[in-house]
């Protein structure tokens, strides 16, 4: 018997920006934020592609998409090599007729038609390349197919309150637990009909995939699969189907999200369990794989931390997360905050949820994030999104508009600086932008 | 442009058994024994290779080759990839005329003549997998050139009574090597060979064939040579460790933990390959728990601590349980020491779990040497062979050796003395 091919073609969606992801999102796609000390944020959709055995993937991309393309590499990471398996990177192209941007989700699903007909296959699986969370995919395409559906999407339960933020849906009681029949699903509504949220995981059937894209982009304003593709299979009368998720789901729109969802993989008994998730990363890039192993100085603490090769540490490190060749001095205090790649922090500072991209120097003595009012935060680590709805306090403007301080990448913070609790610092300011003594909390500095 | 005539061959020698690391190289060869957490130490020679830019390198392995072929794999770890770049594993094999193992050096090369005329190279470069070191290989071939020798040897300064272990070498004022002793038991000299070797392609291939009973180019050829041809010694400056016994290789772990470290692979550029591991998944950060408490130690991905761990190296997976103690010791990758537990001066190959409450390195006396291998276990240090099993409550004291798969039941009364060691039975 010759290997059959694919009969699932997988597409991620992973051109998005997401602007409330503030500097973080500057100079590359949401789905390539760094998350979990390793990886990156699509790690986690193309590990669950890896393990559900969906090794044919095409992921779209728009946005600042050379950091997507240079973690993707040829896919070998995971396993995603070989005649039929591939990870295909697809960006918008200039056309023989009318070319343009991708103006939506479904708009660039549908402009890579070509690509996905040319494989044929009997199910399509479109899902974000933006969310943290671990999934057998098979599950929900057997359900899909069980069902006979049209459309099968992935829904997890939302505290009520939040549910506002997202497509819900009404799913009836059809298959209990596993899920049920979509009676009515909403994009964003003020007085949300359900707690269930769709979490960007879509099963289609390709005929009806083709149609719902032709009606959309004949007839609508706007090509997104939540506000136009969904409606319209339900306006349609199409057979929706909705499964029920009950893992943990890391949404990470906002940073005082994406602060939370890392401060998840933390405690006794991290509501993320990482370990037990088996994600993979491309350890090719940055060159991690070659890191030697953390060095913990003579005078070092480490407690409830994530840490990853490449770093040293010869300071204070409590409820935080270090990417590879994080330095930590002598005296230095880093509390509750996530620390992307080669950050290093110099003697006797003290950062407090503080979320800093690559490449940021903090020189001696400098205070983060510090002024701060006393709060529950601390504690709030491993309590989650389920729980209460003040875990989700991040606010939707650009920057951060809560507690956490995020920095952007190649920042020289001077020695000496003192920057408040929520202050957002754009990427790259130079030194004639870092004059200041003191940053109050919650300012902008671009 | 040209076809890159200009870049030596290499052949890197890692067929070597290293019985002195005990049952360390119980599975695997020398330059296979895990290093520094995350390396092996053949790493340090092919990222020595790599760095210098050469692009051919073939492996000559003899004894348990497995381990190395599956580490070096295609070699693309260490960039050996593409159309004339590769590194080749080379184990013996049998042939119309040569048909046996290596014995030694210089017939292992013998045994690879073809190898080396399939990759026409102005001079072959021999190296050993065994040793901790960075070396700019690139300045050793240009010194070679530049002195129009014949055979180039890589010599370092050591103190005079340790000569007795190397070849020493007695040179003039231009470096030239007049006089040869192979391990003299009266020091004459402090310089002593690396064991790193350049030869002129055409000198080589015609000493090989010319001298067809030399076996080893330290005995055999360096002497012959000194009389007629042009050898030179290359002095090398900088750390450099035959961690071929326990104690060496303990010792040059520990030399990775200093502040200033001049062992520093980070900065050599020296790479590992995680990738042998062959793990279905990627290692996560290191997970530090509870009552954690970390001085002076590397601590790689994969490890969770909720104990203490103090002065020690770990490999990737390690766990340490709660309460537990780890301190002056070398945990390879997965080992798992349980709540409560001790382990003071060990070494613990793969996969090792020590139960609850179990002390290993028990006692302040050190000095009851290993009955069966005095001179492999001396100084305090106890071995722990790959997956053995502590029993909970047990007491291993000083300079033990457990062998490999040693299971709780193999250690009736739960406790072994100083110096004894334990087999399993059957």
């Amino acid at each position: 018997m010759p290997k059959a091919k694919p009969d699932v073609m997988a597409v991620v969606l992973a051109g998005g920006r997401v602007d409330e992801l503030s500097v973080l999102t500057a100079h590359r796609p949401k789905s390539a934020v760094p998350f979990g000390g390793f990886a990156r944020v699509i790690d986690f959709a193309l590990s669950n592609l890896m393990q559900s055995g969906l090794e044919l993937v095409a992921v779209l991309s728009q946005y600042r998409s050379f950091s997507l393309i240079n973690h993707i590499g040829i896919g070998a990471s995971w396993d995603m090599i070989g005649r039929h398996r591939g990870v295909f990177v697809l960006p918008p192209y200039q056309g023989f007729g009318q070319s343009s941007w991708y103006r939506g989700t479904a708009d660039a699903v549908r402009q890579n038609l070509d690509f996905i007909q040319f494989h044929a296959p009997e199910t399509i699986l479109v899902l974000s390349g933006d969310h943290v969370y671990h999934m057998d995919y098979r599950e929900i395409i057997a359900y899909h197919r069980q069902k006979e559906a049209d459309c099968t999407f992935a829904c997890v339960e939302v505290p009520e309150a939040l549910a506002h933020r997202f497509g819900v849906a009404e799913i009836d009681d059809e298959d209990g637990r596993l899920g049920g029949r979509v009676l009515q699903y909403q994009e964003k509504p003020a007085e949300p009909c359900s707690r269930w949220a769709s979490m960007t995981v879509y099963c289609f059937k390709p005929r009806v995939l083709y149609e719902l894209l032709a009606a959309n982009a004949r007839e609508d304003e706007s090509f997104e699969f939540g506000r136009d593709i969904l409606p319209r299979a339900m306006a349609s009368h199409r057979k929706v189907y909705g499964y029920k998720f009950r893992g943990y789901w890391g949404y990470t729109r906002t940073i005082e999200e994406y602060w939370q969802t890392s401060m998840d993989l933390l405690g006794e008994q991290p509501r993320l369990p990482l370990e037990q998730w088996g994600t993979r990363t491309n350890l090719d890039q940055r060159d991690i794989r070659d890191c030697p192993p953390l060095k913990v100085g003579e005078e070092a603490v480490v407690h409830n931390s994530l840490v990853y090769n490449g770093c040293q540490v010869e300071g204070r490190v409590e409820n935080s997360v270090l990417f590879p060749g994080v330095q930590v001095k002598p005296g230095a205090v880093v509390r509750d905050s996530v620390l992307f790649f080669d950050n290093v922090v110099g003697r006797d500072c003290r950062l407090e949820k503080v979320v800093s991209d690559v490449n940021v120097t903090v020189g001696d003595g400098v205070v983060i994030g510090v002024s701060a009012p006393p709060t529950a935060d601390g504690e709030a680590a491993g309590a989650g999104h389920e729980g209460s709805a003040e875990n989700w306090a991040g606010g939707a403007s650009g920057d951060s508009g809560g507690t956490v301080t995020v920095l952007g990448w190649n920042n020289q913070i001077p020695a000496g600086m003192v920057i408040g609790a929520g202050c957002t610092l754009y990427p790259a300011l130079g030194p004639e932008k870092m004059t200041r003594q003191r940053v109050a909390d919650g300012e902008v500095l671009r | 442009m040209s076809l890159k005539l200009e870049d030596p061959l290499v052949l890197l020698l890692a067929g070597g058994v290293g019985s002195r690391l005990n049952n360390l190289v119980q599975s695997r060869a020398k330059p296979a024994v895990p290093f520094g957490g995350i390396y092996r130490i053949i790493d340090f020679s092919l990222s020595n290779v790599m760095n210098a830019g050469f692009p051919q390198v073939g492996v000559l392995t003899q004894y348990k080759p497995l381990s190395l072929m599956r580490h070096i794999g295609d070699g693309t770890a260490w960039d050996f990839a593409g159309r004339t770049r590769g590194a080749k594993i080379l184990p013996p094999r049998t042939g119309s005329q040569d048909s046996d193992w290596y014995k030694g050096t210089a017939d292992a090369v013998r045994q690879n003549i073809d190898f080396i005329r399939a990759h026409p190279a102005p001079e072959v470069v021999i190296l050993s997998g065994d040793h901790i070191y960075s070396m700019d290989l690139d300045d050793l071939v240009s010194s070679h050139r530049r002195k129009e020798a014949d055979l180039t040897v890589a010599t370092m300064v050591v103190p005079r009574e340790q000569i007795h272990q190397f070849g020493a070498a007695i040179t003039d004022e231009e470096g030239r090597i007049v006089e040869w002793e192979e391990k003299p038991a009266v020091p004459r000299t402090d310089l002593a060979s690396m064991g790193i070797y350049v030869l002129s392609t055409d000198y080589l291939l015609n000493y090989l064939e010319k001298y067809r009973d030399d076996l080893d180019f330290g005995m055999d050829l360096i002497p012959r040579a000194i009389a007629t041809d042009r050898v030179f010694a290359y002095p090398f400056r900088g750390y450099w460790r035959d961690v071929g016994t326990i104690q060496a290789y303990w010792e040059a772990n520990m030399d990775l933990l200093a502040a200033d470290s001049p062992l520093n692979p980070a900065a050599w550029g020296t790479r590992p390959n995680p990738e042998t591991e062959g793990l279905p998944y990627d290692r996560c950060p290191a997970r530090f728990m509870g009552d954690s408490l970390v001085r002076q130690s590397l601590i790689p991905a994969g490890c969770i601590i909720e104990g203490t761990v103090l002065n020690s190296v770990l490999s990737p997976g390690v766990r340490v349980g709660p309460g537990a103690v780890v301190r002056d010791s070398i945990l390879f990758h997965d080992c798992r020491v349980a709540a409560g537990a001790t382990v003071d001066l060990a070494i613990l190959d793969k996969r090792v779990q020590v139960g609850e409450k179990a002390v290993v390195g028990q006692g302040e006396d050190k000095t009851v040497v290993n009955r069966d291998n005095p001179k492999h276990l001396y100084s305090g240090i106890s071995l722990l062979g790959k997956q053995a099993q502590i029993p909970a409550g047990a007491v291993i004291g000083r300079n033990c050796v457990v062998s490999p798969g040693s299971r709780v039941e193999d250690f009736p009364g739960a406790t072994l003395s100083s110096g004894e060691s334990v087999q399993p039975a059957g």
